[in-house]
């Protein structure tokens, strides 16, 4: 019977080629959607990814992700440092802080202090960072907004603001003013892009200081690396007993700030909903077309019936028949989406197949696949096979 | 006196069709005997179809008694008639109703495969059978490679193959040729006789009437006369 079920699938060549297409949509749209998310969710913790030596993070206990943070009191970090097992802990402090560019254009960035010894989070080349006042810029996953005047005349007018002067990415050398205090750019890096997407700026904690002024503390995060014999885990618990702050190993603080996103971000509710709309989209059509498939072999499954065919054999017949095309389908569908993900995989492009989303894709289009087998058994059950008379 | 193969008493069938209701079959009382040819004749919409398909299980009926070799099929669920139908009736249809995905030779075995029967009997009975309507040569061909007439050939292989006591043909000939037509006929009167099966031939196609032990006419759901 099983024979006779496959040759019965793909008999009508038209008909099974449209099938797997649909199928393999499904799939490649299913797992598409979701490297889709999970580049953007990568792009959520890039600060986390982009320290991975840092393998242990400390923090207020309030804070839960690397988007929304409230500082600690500066001796926090003297506080980690005496935790045995702590190899290093080195400061990063951040903030927002808004540049006026030399044309009278500004700009918001979030700003990036780092230890001013080990220069510890800066983007390499660091040693830039001890060029006094200045930063290293990054678009930070935005486009054309580090702007400056391409013509000297545009540059710091006496006249006032040339906003409709012609402009040019900032470069090394270019000069901005944060704060009406002077900031030099001693270089363009190119780290990972952030979600959502904003500038940054990179530099050394007294420069993070002297512009970002009156604050009472600074410390956002601590980034430890603990000793040879201890477990980032078994680290980080102990420096939470000790110290009453939060500390968390490097993925633990990925995932939560993952799903801080997930239930704090209104711009991941939408992007969630589109995946979602799409995965159903894709499922109906799936479901539907391997529905109809067997409708219209309705009549065949009479003439087995007719010959003594059990409830059950027909059943396994149309369970084989959907087991094929979901599997054949979904490999092709899930082969496309990593061939895609090969080539379009970019900086730029925030997709990254993460090891769950052929899986996703694959089970989603095996339970709708399945699902549907279990609806098109109705027809089968209820058909009265006096219908194999019928022209 | 043959012995009686298939016996219908008062089968009464009605379809519903929105409000109205159609007597399809009103108090069919009915015996078909070992190794007979019975023919059922009349005109569309009379009840022969619904007919044979109440006397094989393929539908159920609202009152009467219904038996198959002494079995009563109305007492009977749908698992037990569909093993039953697998074991003792053959069918041939009109249309043929091969299923085009599969060879002569496969759609020949299917009451066989459906039956789990081992893969060696299966083909050398399927085989036989196809040697035994002429179609020996033909085993690989699909239906679309073959004339009608060779279709029911198939089909008839096909109904025979396991051996049943009853058969089943709902107008074997109407879809082919005169001369495709009587060499279908003479084809399932020899093998019925050799077989020692019994068989039912609903038809339209007075030509073919030569065939037959007993004619039955129906007209209405009503069987009105039947000649020998």
């Amino acid at each position: 019977m099983f024979k006779i079920a496959v040759e019965m699938l793909m008999h009508d060549k038209t008909k099974f080629l449209g099938l797997l297409i649909g199928v393999a949509f499904t799939a490649f749209l299913v797992t598409f959607a979701m490297g889709y998310f999970a580049g953007f969710m990568t792009r959520g913790f890039a600060l986390v990814s982009e320290n991975s030596s840092a393998k242990v993070w400390v923090m207020d206990p309030a804070v839960s992700s690397a988007e929304a943070t409230i500082n600690m009191s500066d001796s926090s970090l003297d506080s980690v440092r005496g935790v045995a097992g702590v190899e290093y802990a080195t400061p990063l402090y951040l903030g927002d802080v808004t540049a006026r560019y030399a044309n009278g254009h500004f700009q918001s960035f979030q700003t990036i202090g780092v230890d001013d010894a080990t220069l510890s989070g800066s983007p390499q080349p660091a040693n830039l960072l001890h060029i006094p006042n200045s930063v290293i810029i990054d678009s930070g996953g935005t486009e054309g907004k580090l702007q400056t005047p391409l013509s000297k005349k545009d540059v710091w007018s006496y006249d006032g603001s040339h906003l409709q002067a012609p402009t040019r990415e900032l470069r090394y050398g270019d000069v901005m003013l944060i704060n009406s205090k002077r900031v030099v750019v001693a270089g363009v890096s190119h780290t990972i892009p952030r979600f959502p997407p904003r500038p940054l700026l990179y530099t050394t904690t007294s420069n993070f200081k002297r512009l970002i002024a009156g604050e009472k503390r600074y410390i956002t995060f601590i980034m430890v690396r603990p000793v040879k014999n201890i477990t980032p885990k078994e680290l980080a618990k102990r420096i939470s007993q000790k110290t009453h702050l939060k500390a968390i190993t490097s993925d633990d603080f990925k995932k939560e700030t993952v799903m801080w996103f997930m239930i704090n971000s209104e711009d991941v509710g939408d992007m969630v909903n589109m995946v979602v709309l799409a995965m159903l989209v894709g499922f109906g059509v799936t479901g539907v077309m391997l529905y109809m498939f067997t409708y219209e072999n309705l009549k065949q499954y009479a003439v087995l019936k007719a010959m003594g065919a059990s409830a059950k054999q027909l059943g396994d017949m149309i369970f084989t028949q959907v087991f094929i095309s979901a599997v054949v389908g979904s490999g092709i569908g899930i082969g496309i989406a990593s061939l895609l993900a090969q080539i379009i995989s970019s900086p730029t492009f925030p997709f990254r197949m993460m090891w769950f989303a052929p899986l996703i894709g694959f089970f989603g289009v095996i339970i709708v696949s399945m699902t549907a087998a279990f609806i098109s058994l109705r027809p089968i059950k209820n058909m009265e096979p006096a219908i194999v008379f019928k022209l | 006196m043959s012995k009686i193969i298939a016996s219908c008493k008062d089968i009464i069938k009605t379809f519903n069709s929105g409000e109205a209701e159609v007597k399809a079959l009103q108090g069919i009382t009915l015996d078909v005997y070992e190794n007979e040819l019975l023919m059922l004749v009349g005109p569309s919409g009379c009840g022969k179809t619904t007919f044979v398909s109440v006397l094989s299980g393929l539908l159920s009926f609202n009152s009467g008694v219904c038996k198959l070799m002494g079995e009563n099929i109305s007492a009977m669920n749908d698992d037990e008639l569909t093993t039953f139908r697998g074991k003792n009736i053959g069918f041939v249809f009109q249309a043929f109703n091969l299923l085009p995905s599969l060879s002569a030779i496969e759609n020949v075995a299917l009451p066989l495969t459906v039956a789990s029967r081992k893969r060696a009997e299966i083909l050398t009975l399927a085989s036989e059978m196809l040697e035994a309507v002429g179609l020996s040569g033909k085993e690989d061909v699909k239906p679309s490679g073959l004339s009608g007439g060779e279709q029911q050939k198939v089909a008839i292989a096909r109904a025979l193959v396991h051996n049943p006591k009853f058969i089943i043909c709902d107008e074997p000939t109407s879809s082919l040729d005169h001369k495709s037509g009587e060499i279908v006929m003479e084809l399932l009167q020899k093998i019925i006789k050799e077989k020692g099966a019994s068989m039912i031939v609903v038809t339209h196609d007075n030509r073919i009437y030569k065939y037959a032990d007993r004619i039955v006419h129906m007209e209405d759901g009503k069987i009105i006369k039947v000649a020998s």
